[in-house]
């Protein structure tokens, strides 16, 4: 429980902050939330345009003006027909954006909580047009020095306020000071991730035709001779040209988007059953093959390895897209469903589950489905 | 809360009339001899039972045995990398029984003893730290009960009706009660650095399942959990350690957890790039595709638990629930959708859990075409699945919270199946 009365301490401070610097602490507390925006946009001196516009001097910007972003038509439109930033413009496009202006390009579901908005306002107002912190920051500095300075201090007596610590505030600086540190070897031996930007590759190499005959030995049994898979095993090669049918064949030539996936989960976890059991040099030399069995390289003597596999790209990369479901015609809160009569004549059956007869106790004769679920 | 399935009066008047026929049946019964579980000194009546120490953890009764996890073995190629399917339409409550969670291993069940396992965090943090379980649970706890759904619960049933019963239609489901330390406790330990946005979190079993998870994800909601319905974790759902990522698809709650690791760009691992991506008629796949959507489904009756009461008092419930919060209404309509009538929700109300509705009526022994609506905290209203295939095609395995139809004919049998 010690750890405690230093966040008492802290929540005094906060308080103590709030009460002289409303603004001041809205904002420390804005740059909390700011974390649900990070990913697309920037502040401070440094920030430029992302997937969204920095946003820099937002506050009092005109709408669809930061110079060298690609804004939709709407927002384009919102901006010529007089739209100016302010708490009053920003409250409701931040808790609704595509509520405010339909069309925008930010797939953002929109800030809930009416008090996270204003705090978000308020950081956002600190940064100048261009990146510096405004006059109007300088209050939010001293507590976050408090801060610091508070988890040295003795804990709190009994005028420490009841209230919960706000969660900025029990955040960092307060330390449990458990777990110790981990080795470098340690790190190296679990950390075997690798990024479509090639960090994580080992170094190592190996070319097609080695490839070949380690298939065979490791991977062949599941995923057959040529990559079509046994049984429901997963295919690996084949399928381009097939994800508009009816029947999609998902391959690593045909579907998956980055190589780095075929070296990092091999690497992990193949073969199955024996994972961790190939060299890296095995697995630049597998994952060579397996591009040459999805036509990607078409010379037995090509030779992967960290120094080119990032450079490679898969046929389906530039195929997959962010997650836009909230743009579908049912996904609308709000809408009032009907109670009523709301669909004309009886119900009649279009398709019994019986029809396929893959009911688990009752499939003796079965017939697998399609759409398994991999 | 919401309306009362049906208006007092009329219940009133039911509540009567019933009596009045329980009271002739009641009278016809006595004349004739009497049934023998009551007339006749049954064993269980005479003979002591087993002591206290016959059963040191409890199991339920020999005649629940029916009430286990399936499996679909067509789905799979192979028991070690596969699923099996929570019973829904034979429990109760909202919390479902640890040992009746359906599994899902990429590996088998990895058997870690907790003296052996560590947690790690490196990547983008102040420092990289390895804790024990003993390390872990001296940080301050907290209890929460959220659901867990498989992205690929319902995927069967794209095309259209295919399996009987809502264990396989909807099964890869449960919900129960976390013991564990919030995520962000931890990575504060280490210290995120500002560049860092995304978590990644990794298993230590044979897959080494890995996801990557958006930091404020992370900073948000998410647990380190060690225990389940008050005790640890079972071994089958991670045990000693698992990551609970609230309202997000079951995929991303990282069992057996070992590793996690802070970067600034997702690692686009295996199982958020070739799976858990969702292929859209043009092609396209859509990806990171991480809540669970609103959804419900009516447990009772359905093909698995059909009406053998006959006509009369029928209880109908079943399970809502949604990623994005909780679920503020849920409706019901006994034919296929023509109309609706709100159901009552029963129990707690908790953000990204099980939610219980009931709607009581009596059945005149016609045929029915039962479905449930769902209604979340933000407005959004459970689709049809013509609605979600209009939008999507057919081939999106994922994501399909489409509203289920069970057709109940006049003996009572119940299929799943699709209607115009």
């Amino acid at each position: 429980m010690s750890r405690f009365p230093e966040a008492g301490v802290l929540a005094a401070l906060f308080m103590g902050a709030a009460l002289g610097f409303a603004s001041a602490q809205d904002a420390a507390l804005g740059e909390a939330v700011f974390a649900k925006c990070k990913a697309c946009h920037a502040v401070g001196p440094d920030a430029k345009n992302k997937v969204g516009p920095h946003l820099n001097g937002i506050v009092g910007r005109p709408a669809g003006s930061a110079e060298g972003y690609k804004y939709s038509t709407a927002m384009a439109t919102k901006g010529a027909e007089g739209l100016v930033w302010d708490e009053a413009t920003l409250a409701p496009y931040l808790a609704d954006p595509k509520g405010m202006v339909k069309g925008t390009k930010m797939a953002f579901a929109g800030i809930k909580k009416p008090e996270e908005v204003s705090n978000l306002v308020a950081y956002l107002a600190t940064f100048a047009p261009d990146g510096s912190k405004t006059s109007a920051d300088a209050g939010a500095a001293a507590p976050s020095e408090k801060k610091a300075e508070a988890s040295s201090q003795t804990p709190a007596g009994p005028q420490a306020p009841v209230q919960p610590a706000p969660a900025a505030a029990r955040g960092e600086g307060l330390k449990f000071g458990l777990g110790r540190l981990a080795g470098e070897d340690e790190i190296a031996a679990w950390d075997i991730d690798v990024r479509p930007d090639g960090k994580g590759l080992p170094v190592g190499r190996g070319t097609v035709a080695t490839g070949m005959g380690i298939y065979d030995e490791n991977c062949a049994s599941c995923h057959g001779d040529f990559g079509e898979a046994v049984d429901r095993w997963p295919v690996l090669a084949g399928g381009q040209g097939t994800l508009q049918a009816d029947r999609p064949q998902k391959t690593i030539g045909s579907y998956w988007p980055y190589l780095s996936t075929v070296y990092d989960y091999v690497r992990r976890a193949m073969p199955f059953g024996n994972a961790r059991s190939l060299s890296n040099d095995d697995i630049y030399a597998l994952t060579a093959y397996i591009l040459y069995l999805n036509d990607v390289v078409d010379d037995e003597e090509f030779e992967l390895s960290n120094d080119n596999l990032a450079s490679i790209r898969l046929p389906n990369e530039a195929n997959f897209i962010e997650d836009d479901r909230s743009s579908e015609p049912h996904s609308r809160p709000g809408q009032e469903p009907c109670m009523k009569d709301c669909k004309p004549g009886k119900a009649e059956i279009t398709m019994h589950a019986a029809v396929l007869d893959v009911t688990p106790e009752d499939s003796e004769n079965d017939e697998a489905p399609a759409a398994g679920i991999e | 809360m919401t309306n009362s399935a049906r208006p007092g009066a009329a219940s009133r008047r039911a509540f009567l009339k019933g009596g009045l026929a329980a009271g002739a049946a009641l009278a016809a019964g006595s004349a004739a001899a009497g049934e023998q579980v009551i007339t006749e000194v049954q064993d269980w009546n005479r003979y002591s039972g087993e002591g206290v120490d016959a059963r040191p953890y409890g199991t339920p009764s020999q005649f629940e045995a029916h009430v286990v996890r399936k499996n679909v073995p067509w789905l799979t190629s192979d028991v070690v990398s596969s699923i099996n399917f929570t019973p829904l339409h034979e429990l109760e409550g909202i919390i479902t029984p640890s040992g009746l969670c359906f599994e899902r291993h990429h590996a088998g069940i990895a058997e870690i003893d907790p003296k052996d396992h560590r947690l790690m965090i490196n990547g983008m943090v102040e420092k990289p730290l390895v804790f024990t379980m003993a390390d872990i649970k001296r940080f301050p706890r907290e209890n929460k009960v959220y659901f867990l759904e498989c992205a690929a619960n319902s995927g069967m049933e794209w095309r259209g009706a295919q399996l009987n019963g809502c264990q396989f239609t909807h099964g890869m489901l449960h919900c129960v009660m976390y013991t564990g330390v919030r995520l962000k406790t931890l990575l504060e330990e280490a210290g995120v650095r500002p560049e860092g946005k995304w978590l990644l979190a990794e298993g230590a079993d044979a897959s080494s399942m890995t996801r990557s998870i958006p930091l404020d994800k992370a900073l948000d909601d998410c647990m380190v959990a060690f225990g389940m319905n008050g005790e640890a974790l079972r071994p089958e759902q991670g045990y000693p350690l698992r990551l609970v990522v609230p309202g997000f698809e079951g995929n991303m709650w990282i069992k057996w957890l070992r590793r996690l690791e802070i970067g600034d760009q997702p690692w686009q691992q295996r199982e958020e790039t070739s799976k858990y991506t969702d292929l859209l008629p043009s092609g396209k796949a859509r990806r990171f595709t991480f809540a669970m959507d609103v959804k419900s489904v009516i447990t009772n009756p359905s093909p698995q638990a059909p009406i053998t009461h006959g006509r009369g008092p029928l209880v109908v419930a079943g399970l809502a629930w949604s990623g994005n919060g909780t679920i503020k209404r849920v409706d019901v309509s006994i034919d296929g959708g023509r109309n609706w009538q709100t159901a009552r929700i029963d129990g707690p109300s908790l953000p990204k859990a099980l939610h219980r509705f009931y709607y009581e009526f009596d059945w005149d022994g016609s045929e029915l075409f039962l479905q449930s609506r769902a209604i979340d905290s933000d407005g959004i209203v459970q689709p049809t699945k013509d609605d979600l295939r209009a939008a999507r095609g057919s081939n999106s395995i994922y994501h399909n919270n489409g509203i289920q139809t069970w057709h109940v004919n006049k003996d009572g049998v119940i299929e799943n199946v699709e209607i115009s």
